[in-house]
């Protein structure tokens, strides 16, 4: 017992723990009164009993059998006060906690780096910071409750059968040392099968949330046959598991049935022996059975709880994995950027996805520098390494090679929130929340006030779009880009970026979706955005980059082309010379795309 | 229909029970023994310890013996709780799985591009991806739960009988003016489970909201890290978190009122045993020998468990009935063809029975079915389709499209075009299905089709969408599904769809593991692996929404040209294609054009012909 206890204040577990409790200092000092004014009355009870049954086989005189029922009957009323008390301040502690694990679990996870985010599908995240979380909730008060508070009452328990007869103090604290160890011994292993069974959990409800995000690719190319049979195969790789972790737990069961009769047994024959040697009183025989048997009930909660606490090791293992997973990107350091306009310059940057070791490059010596205040046109095939360009820009990965500079701060030395805030990314894919208009477009801040909304809806054009709503921005977006067109999505991306008023912003292929009119739009508001900042525009069609100042030219992470647009374009011989000759300058219908393809040459 | 009307909650049970009726018999069999005949040995053996002890006892039997009987009781019992247990839980993986299966299939039957949603009332209310696991979660496990608590009910049902019996042929008195009154206390406190149903509704939804949410941050973390957000998001968590705690503490709060009321409830029990006979002492209780009364102290306990036990499994019905009725909810009748048929039917169709596969008690696994494709029997050769009619408007919005009618001949390229919101997404969505149409036919060869849904699939067509979902397993896995087709049919897939220099490029090739939802791939590259998905399937009908987004035009050009080339080598002819593009080099190429405008067909035509492209 005392090697269990020892084992739950030394490792970890614990730690992780008291970091959460130590703020409910006030609830867990009257959980604990409770606990104990609860136990102790426990214990008290069966004396009255004992006292009852030798009164009413040799009666005495003065001896008030009803008062002692009345008083047994008072102490069980208290209890139950007691113990409704215990429950609430066990339970608000408890979901206190780990709401606040909750939270700090979204957090670091959040902090970690994209290619973590990338190797796992976000109902697996959600399954460990919500899924494991809970378990540990649960944990965290029946812990309390149950496991302390039972054991407390198993030591009570004993030392009043000392005071009673030393030999059934004796071998009853045996006994309950003997059953306590082998229980403990076969919890341990018996973990590791619930580890298993909840990492394929996780697996199975993170393909669940997967297939059902992409039925519409699966509908529609007759894959729901597909969707199924995967189903099926996830469900036989998971019942031989689910049988071994049942399996372990009735091992675990059974042998606390098998304790318990042993108890019983112990404690009738020592009462026998002792009865033998008139040693004890009838009623002493039953008290002590009776003991005994109130060892069941906070012997089988342990147990019941322990076995949790089994699930709750696995998901405590699970939590501090994920709290201890690094971020492969190297720490960041808390220079700030320059309060003006930044430049940006690339210098001998290679990068590659694989970390270990490099190969495959998605970027290789690209050197180029964007003066501050100018634009950047970025061109090149798909694939050639241009989203790459801005990942690094953003930091989401480190370069392997070579540095990137912000107005001649190297990226490695900035605070990342500082970061944050200059610099700005509107990319194709738009992720949208079911909440509120107002909640999508300032993310959550509540800094930012509706007359600068409006204002940025305005010059987006958005403004006849929120008006055919009548709830205006407290507007409900449903989830999975609640019924807005695809461009419209992209234009409210863009709106989030202009009240982000960043300084360096970087325009990924945003505009390929607009037709023509939206995209004019667009124009002139990407016009005002990067009046006075640095830009960097990434596009596939030649109006986009009409305005940039500078030009480059990658192919297969190299860089093939860099310079002043001006110049570029008059020269015949250069790459971005002949893609703006192809250029088709007439533009019959307002929405269509004008393209970089070689039909009639342009009237020059 | 206003209200839900109640679900017949038992027919649903014994349903989902005959599944495996030969694993329910067994497992009844054994846990009726466990928690009915086992529990009542021991209590005779004590009783007939303490008389042995103080010599009241009828039979001669010394008080060790009584302890051996209690030691073969005991190993009886462990037997019987392995085999128990074995029994049950393969019955409990059978049962949950085949809860989770109907509901996958119900919700993939469901128009793939119509957000999954829940019935409120008349409305419906759109739940994300994240927040449809918890149905899959949760649910499944409790109905399953009350299930095999069912045979333990049995069990502790027969066992108070039998106790109370017995007791009452000990003391009839003491026995009814203890046992009766527990029973009606324990009646009342279950009428108070009523507040359980409601308290429950609300922790759920709360839990909803706060696994929804933390679905959506995982999915948008790049937005999220881009902008610097993480502070004010996680704030918004905090706020949810804090929600959930005020419903779940109230929640378990009563569940414990009510679970510890049960259990004092034996100690009071107990005190009424001692006043009875302390007041009651010289009439007919005197007499209980020292086994009676340690007889009647062991029952009580354990019939107060018994009560609880039935407490707490009218308390898993009530929560059952909650589970169905929002397993229930995930459902959504087909608009069109709005069947009458009552709303159990959609709860019915939860606990159809279909195989599932799984490996039986003695570890024998069946082997899984072959893909079946979608439509075994030879395809009608294409020659005509034809929509006439076809009118569709989103729920909360005024979008949509309105009274399209338009055909296209086998071997044609028809282009759909238009400004931003002007419907051409929403016409290839309802065509083919995934949208439900309101309104409107759609004919393939002057027939009519009755499902989109189910009649547009390879090899009758295909379909790349504007934003493409990959899944996390290999570029291959991904591109065939587990299709089967030869190597060099994908090879030409992925020529077709120019992807085969990048696939070339990758150090893995298409074993390549994809990521989630293709992060992996660039943008492009996930639209063409996407459109070789489409390709490798050989449909007579490519359906491309806006192919151009993310491809630069060389690359697009490549595929057109390499698209048309093949089809005029083969005997099929050139391949009959419907797009949506704003591309002049497209728009040229056409040999049908319509244009839409704010979901109306503006004009139809080649380039030529209409006067507002050229």
């Amino acid at each position: 017992m005392r090697l269990a206890f020892r084992q739950f204040t030394s490792n970890p577990y614990t730690r992780l723990l008291g970091r959460y409790l130590k703020s409910q200092r006030l609830r867990v000092v009257g959980l604990a009164l409770t606990l104990f004014f609860s136990i102790a009355l426990q214990l008290i009870n069966p004396q009255v009993l004992r006292y009852f049954i030798d009164t009413a086989l040799n009666p005495e005189p003065g001896a008030s059998l009803p008062q002692a029922a009345l008083l047994f009957i008072s102490i069980a009323l208290i209890t139950q006060g007691l113990t409704l008390m215990s429950t609430y301040l066990g339970e608000t502690v408890a979901w206190q906690a780990t709401n606040a694990l909750r939270t700090d679990l979204a957090a670091h996870c959040l902090h970690l780096d994209l290619s973590f985010h990338q190797s796992r599908t976000p109902g697996e995240l959600v399954e460990r910071v919500d899924g494991d979380v809970t378990t540990l909730a649960r944990f965290f008060a029946q812990f309390t409750l149950y496991i302390l508070g039972n054991s407390l009452l198993l030591l009570g328990i004993l030392a009043v059968l000392w005071l009673e007869d030393w030999r059934a103090g004796l071998s009853l604290t045996l006994f309950v040392r003997f059953a306590v160890g082998g229980l403990t011994r076969l919890l341990r292993f018996a973990l590791p099968v619930w580890v298993a069974y909840r990492q394929l959990s996780a697996r199975f409800f993170g393909f669940l949330s997967e297939y059902l995000a992409g039925r519409e690719d699966l509908q529609a190319n007759g894959s729901n046959g597909y969707v199924m049979h995967r189903f099926y195969q996830m469900l036989q790789q998971w019942l031989p598991i689910f049988h071994r972790a049942r399996w372990a737990q009735t091992v675990l069961w059974s042998s606390s049935v098998a304790l318990l009769t042993t108890g019983n047994i112990i404690a009738l024959s020592v009462g026998a022996y002792l009865w033998s040697q008139q040693a004890i009183t009838i009623g002493t025989v039953y008290l002590i059975f009776y003991y005994t048997n109130q060892l069941r009930q906070p012997m089988a909660s342990i147990l019941s709880e322990l076995s949790d606490f089994q699930q709750a090791q696995a998901s405590i293992l699970r939590v501090q994995e994920l709290l201890t997973t690094p971020s492969r990107l190297p720490p960041a350091g808390d220079r700030p950027l320059p309060s003006d306009a930044l430049g940006v310059t690339f210098d001998h940057v290679g990068f590659s996805y694989d970390a270990d070791p490099p190969h495959d490059w998605a970027l290789q010596d690209v050197s180029w520098c964007l003066p501050a205040g100018q634009v950047l046109g970025v061109v090149g095939r798909t694939g050639s390494g241009k989203t790459t360009l801005t990942r690094l820009l953003l930091r989401f990965y480190a370069p392997q090679a070579g540095t990137i500079s912000l107005g001649q701060v190297p990226l490695e030395t900035v605070s990342p929130a500082g970061l944050r805030q200059r610099v700005g990314i509107v990319t194709q894919d738009v992720q949208l929340f079911q909440a509120s208009v107002r909640d999508n477009l300032t993310l959550f801040d509540p800094a930012i006030e509706d007359g600068q909304i409006q204002h940025a809806l305005e010059a987006l054009g958005l403004l006849d779009w929120l008006r055919s709503h009548p709830q205006g921005l407290d507007t409900l977006l449903a989830a999975d880009s609640g019924g807005l067109s695809a461009g419209e999505a992209q234009l409210l991306a863009f709106a989030r970026i202009w009240l982000r008023n960043p300084s360096l912003v970087i325009l990924d292929e945003a505009s390929s979706r607009l037709d023509l009119l939206t995209e004019r739009r667009v124009e002139q508001a990407t016009q005002q955005l990067i009046q006075r900042r640095t830009g960097i525009i990434i596009a596939h069609r030649l109006s986009t980059l009409k305005h940039v100042d500078y030009i480059l030219v990658l192919e297969q992470g190299k860089v093939v082309e860099y310079g002043p647009r001006q110049d570029l374009a008059n020269q015949a011989t250069s790459r971005f010379g002949r893609i703006v000759q192809r250029s088709h300058t007439v533009r019959p219908a307002l929405w269509l795309l004008p393209c970089l393809h070689p039909t009639t040459p342009s009237p020059r | 229909m206003t209200l839900p009307t109640p679900l017949p909650l038992w027919p649903l049970l014994w349903r989902l029970i005959c599944y495996t009726p030969k694993l329910a018999l067994v497992d009844a069999g054994l846990w009726l023994l466990i928690s009915g005949v086992f529990p009542a040995i021991p209590g005779l053996i004590i009783q007939g310890y303490f008389d042995a002890l103080t010599e009241t006892a009828p039979l001669a039997l010394s008080p060790l013996a009584f302890l051996g009987l209690l030691v073969a009781t005991s190993v009886g019992e462990i037997v019987a709780l392995f085999a128990g247990q074995w029994v049950r839980t393969q019955y409990r993986f059978n049962l949950r799985s085949l809860l989770r299966h109907n509901l996958l299939d119900q919700l993939l039957q469901q128009p793939g591009a119509q957000p999954l949603s829940i019935a409120e009332g008349p409305q419906r209310q759109t739940i994300s991806p994240g927040e449809a696991i918890s149905y899959f979660r949760e649910d499944p496990e409790l109905i399953e739960q009350t299930i095999v608590k069912t045979a333990d009910l049995i069990g502790y049902g027969l066992f108070a009988l039998g106790a109370i019996g017995l007791l009452l042929r000990l003391n009839p008195q003491i026995t009814l003016m203890v046992f009766l009154p527990l029973a009606v206390i324990s009646a009342a406190v279950q009428q108070a489970q009523q507040k359980i149903k409601q308290y429950r509704r609300a922790s759920r939804r709360a839990t909803q909201a706060v696994t929804g949410f933390l679905g959506e941050i995982f999915t948008a973390v790049q937005v999220l890290k881009a902008t610097g957000t993480e502070t004010a998001v996680l704030n918004h968590l905090n706020h949810l978190n804090g929600q959930r705690q005020q419903q779940m503490v109230k929640d378990r709060l009563l569940i414990t009122v009510l679970n510890s009321g049960f259990e004092n409830l034996t100690n009071l029990g107990i005190g009424f045993i001692l006043l009875l006979m302390a007041t009651g002492r010289t009439s007919a209780t005197s007499g209980l020998s020292v086994g009676d009364f340690a007889l009647f102290i062991y029952y009580l306990a354990l019939v107060a468990t018994a009560f609880r036990a039935f407490g707490q499994y009218l308390t898993w019905l009530k929560q059952t009935e909650v589970s169905f009725e929002r397993l229930r909810a995930l459902h959504r009748p087909d608009s069109l063809t709005e069947h009458r048929s009552s709303p159990a039917a959609a709860a019915f169709a939860l606990v159809a029975h279909q195989p599932l596969y799984l490996a039986g008690l003695w570890g024998r696994q069946p082997p899984l079915p072959p893909l079946q494709p979608p439509h075994p029997e030879a395809p009608s050769h294409f020659k005509e389709l034809a929509v006439v009619g076809l009118s569709y408007h989103y729920p909360h919005a005024s979008r949509g499209i309105e009274a399209i009618s338009f055909s296209l001949r086998r071997g044609s390229l028809t282009v759909i075009t238009g400004p931003v919101g002007s419907g051409k997404t929403t016409l290839l969505r309802v065509l083919l299905g995934l949208l439900p149409r309101q309104t409107g036919t759609i004919y393939w060869n002057g027939q009519p089709v009755e499902h989109p849904a189910t009649f547009f699939c390879p090899p009758r067509s295909a379909y790349t969408p504007q934003v493409p979902h990959l899944f996390s397993d290999t570029l291959r896995n991904n591109l065939l599904l587990e299709l089967e087709k030869s190597d060099a049919a994908l090879g030409e897939a992925l020529r077709l769809s120019v992807f085969a220099q990048d696939v070339g490029a990758m150090p893995m090739g298409l074993a390549t593991l994809v990521g989630t939802r293709g992060v992996r791939l660039s943008g492009g590259q996930r639209q063409r692996a996407a459109a070789a998905r489409m390709l490798v399937r050989q449909p007579e009908l490519l359906i491309f929404d806006d192919l151009s987004s993310a491809l630069d035009v060389e690359t697009e050009q490549s595929l057109w040209e390499g698209l048309f080339a093949t089809g005029q080598a083969t005997a099929a002819g050139r391949p009959t294609c419907l797009i949506t593009s704003n591309r002049p080099a497209v728009l040229r190429r056409a040999d049908r054009i319509i244009v839409l405008n704010e979901g109306r067909i503006e004009a139809m035509g080649r380039f030529d012909e209409l006067p507002s492209l050229s």
